[in-house]
């Protein structure tokens, strides 16, 4: 990280031994955030600054971030925490507009989504939110070359618009296609922005496509991703490097329909968890510590299979009420044998002795 | 006592576990914002009485003419302090109670709290060992902690005679007897554990203590100069006090006259009821309303708390009311009491199983 390379950093390092025996981050936290709700020992945080919206049933919020916050590359995905109902929920968006200090996410009301409806309807200016770590792999080279082709489905267009930007800084490709599709022309999200962008660099091409509304405008296309309308709209598509981002489906038939023929294929699906009552079969469950994927079945408490396979995690009274065996949960389906509730949120605390596995999982053990 | 209660079937054991499952249910079910705010409200009041204790000790010490008033203030502040932050916030969020949540600051496996005693050790000594197996003898600890004959099953020793004494001792320095209780310095007397194991577990206890000890008697003393004297004895009163407190509060909860132990046959394939019934037989209330709720960290609520030790603390309240009921119907003996009647009880066992006892001849417990 930048930060710790500059003198400030320095200092934090070299006092942060002696600071830790002082002062817990908690009490720290407590007292400086009266004054700033910005300021923290170590957690990122960032306040809205502006909101708007960039189509029906979405949000657009300006993000100014902590010290503490990673900085996202362009393209990469940021995790961002929510209170709601006392719970913390957390999900991950693209950033786009990254400039000093700020972000910006756009994000979209899915139905039943606690998240997205949360940031849509109820998170206003001056709320302050917690961030987490960037990742994602979807970049381009330092000086891209070539004909480029960027393939969006939706709010998919985040990460895509934050990589455009990017290049129209460090310099365009010779020739970058992208292609946007969205049901309503309302949903086609920085269309004024990326014409205003294509019209000052000339080997950018924006197309417009609609899926359900027709648009009586010609610079909008109507239909589905499909070779002809990919052939009508930019040409010829073999061996240009492509990169997608929409819902599992669209990128199932992108990569069907391009990974043969171009030069490199990256895509990011965003997927809903999968919901299964079943309580036989099996799924992987990862270590994440460990580095290793095991085979355990779903119809036993996670505890009790992983004994099975030869781990011995920490355990205590067996019946789920010391917590000795609680770990953190990063992602997949949990059912509490006592209540027979599904868990789909990634848990800090995961009781392995009283749940068992609904799908595959990440621990942290 | 046994007596008290029915005797249960094992049809009506089932439906009692049952009932209580329910109720536990539906209480998890409906946690959400106003259990977030709670916890939050105390933490906010752990901070400001603290602060408010030490800047009011610093008064005393450099404005001479308030000293005594501001110094008592400040003492009983700083107590407030680390009575709430041990029994209604540490205590609880170390038992997961807040895990739901998923603050990083509120989890219970990383948790560390304002005591002498590590939060690891203490998960261990009871979290697991006295919530799992609550008044099983030989296997909870926290009978006697090793120290005290407080049941007439313990076997009597000469050594008891002087426990009057060192029960005083004890609710004195109460929060390192907590600390050191996992090192089990008896066995490492008794040459059955090495010198080195002990040094090796005795490390982050050792640490930890160098800190909290560093903090009340070094730190904030030298803060204030010349009156470093003042601090100094204000932050050992506010200690002496939490010690004291914690101590009554926790010798009420088990060891009162009613409370019952167990020998360890009785956990062998022990169902869901019989567990409840256990923590019931074993564990007794306080009464006295919100504000000894809130300073004994809901363990006026102890029967409850051995229920759900991981169902927020704030809730036993409300939950108690139907236990209660629940338990009148299945002819169960609820033990609840004034902390003065409570304490009483207690101090009468500690005096009277000082010297050679037996227990009651009764039928065993069901």
């Amino acid at each position: 990280m930048p930060d710790s390379q500059t003198s400030g950093g320095l200092l934090r390092r070299a006092f942060r031994p002696v600071a830790d025996l002082l002062v817990s981050p908690a009490v720290f936290d407590f007292w400086v955030s009266r004054f700033n709700r910005l300021w923290s020992w170590q957690r990122p945080l960032a306040r809205v600054i502006a909101r708007h919206q960039p189509g029906p049933g979405a949000v657009t919020l300006v993000l100014r971030r902590n010290r503490h916050c990673p900085r996202p590359q362009p393209g990469q995905h940021i995790n961002l925490t929510v209170e709601i109902d006392g719970r913390r929920l957390t999900r991950c968006y693209s950033p786009h507009s990254l400039e000093d200090g700020r972000m910006t996410i756009s994000v979209k009301a899915v139905e039943d989504g606690r998240v997205s409806r949360h940031l849509c309807e109820r998170v206003r200016v001056g709320d302050v939110l917690e961030l987490g770590t960037a990742f994602g792999q979807m970049n381009t080279s330092k000086e891209p070359h070539g004909r480029w082709l960027m393939l969006a489905a939706g709010s998919g267009i985040t990460p895509l618009y934050s990589l455009i930007q990017a290049l129209a800084e460090r310099g365009m490709p010779p020739r970058l296609d992208l292609v946007h599709w969205a049901q309503r022309r309302s949903d086609l999200w920085f269309e004024q922005e990326l014409r205003e962008l294509a019209a000052v660099h000339p080997g950018l091409h924006v197309h417009h496509v609609t899926t359900r509304e027709q648009v009586t405008d010609d610079t909008i296309a109507h239909g589905r991703l499909d070779a002809a309308l990919l052939q009508q709209l930019v040409g010829d598509v073999s061996g240009r490097p492509v990169m997608a981002c929409g819902p599992a489906g669209f990128i199932q038939t992108a990569q069907a329909l391009l990974d043969p023929v171009a030069a490199s294929f990256q895509a990011e699906a965003f997927t809903p968890p999968v919901f299964t009552e079943a309580a036989d079969g099996e799924v992987d469950v990862t270590l994440a510590r460990r580095g290793l994927t095991l085979r355990l079945p779903r119809g036993q408490t996670l505890l009790a299979a992983l004994e099975a396979a030869g781990i011995r995690p920490d355990s205590g009274c067996r019946m789920g009420i010391c917590n000795s065996c609680a770990c953190g949960k990063r992602s997949g389906l949990t059912h509490d044998v006592h209540t027979g509730q599904t868990e789909s949120e990634p848990v800090p605390a995961l009781r392995l002795c009283i749940n068992r596995a609904g799908s595959d999982l990440v621990l942290d053990l | 006592m046994s007596n008290r209660s029915r005797a249960l079937g094992p049809e009506e054991l089932a439906r009692f576990g049952q009932e209580l499952d329910d109720l536990r249910h539906r209480t998890v079910a409906s946690l959400g914002q106003h259990d977030a705010n709670y916890i939050r409200r105390v933490i906010a009041a752990v901070r400001w009485c603290a602060f408010g204790g030490r800047a009011l000790l610093f008064v005393g010490a450099f404005v001479p003419t308030l000293l005594w008033p501001a110094w008592s203030i400040g003492v009983l502040l700083l107590a407030a302090s680390k009575i709430l932050e041990n029994m209604e916030v540490g205590h609880n969020v170390i038992h997961g109670q807040y895990d739901w949540m998923g603050d990083p600051q509120l989890q219970g496996r990383s948790y560390e709290w304002d005591i002498v005693a590590t939060s690891q050790n203490w998960r261990e000594t009871h979290n697991f060992r006295h919530h799992t197996y609550t008044n099983v003898r030989g296997l909870d600890d926290d009978i006697g902690y090793g120290l005290l004959r407080i049941f007439p099953e313990q076997r009597w020793r000469p050594f008891y005679l002087f426990q009057p004494l060192i029960a005083v001792v004890f609710a004195l320095v109460f929060q390192w007897g907590v600390a050191i209780q996992n090192l089990k310095l008896g066995r490492w007397l008794a040459g059955r554990t090495t010198t080195a194991k002990l040094v090796r577990q005795a490390r982050p206890v050792l640490l930890k203590a160098g800190r909290k000890l560093g903090k009340d008697y070094l730190l904030f003393p030298l803060l204030a100069g010349p009156f470093f004297l003042p601090v100094l004895l204000g932050n050992m009163a506010a200690n002496v006090i939490r010690n004291v407190w914690t101590y009554v509060v926790i010798f009420c909860g088990h060891f009162t006259a009613d409370a019952e132990t167990f020998p360890k046959e009785c956990i062998r394939n022990e169902s869901r009821g019989h567990w409840y019934l256990r923590q019931l037989r074993g564990s007794s209330n306080l009464s006295g309303g919100r504000w000894l709720d809130l300073f004994t960290g809901n363990l006026s609520y102890q029967i409850e708390h051995h229920f759900y030790p991981d169902v927020p603390a704030n809730r036993y309240a409300a939950m108690a009311r139907e236990v209660r009921e629940i338990c009148a119907r299945y002819g169960q003996h609820y033990n609840t009491g004034s902390l003065p009647r409570q304490f009483g009880q207690v101090v009468w066992r500690i005096l009277r199983h000082a010297f050679p006892s037996r227990p009651p001849l009764l039928p065993a417990t069901g």
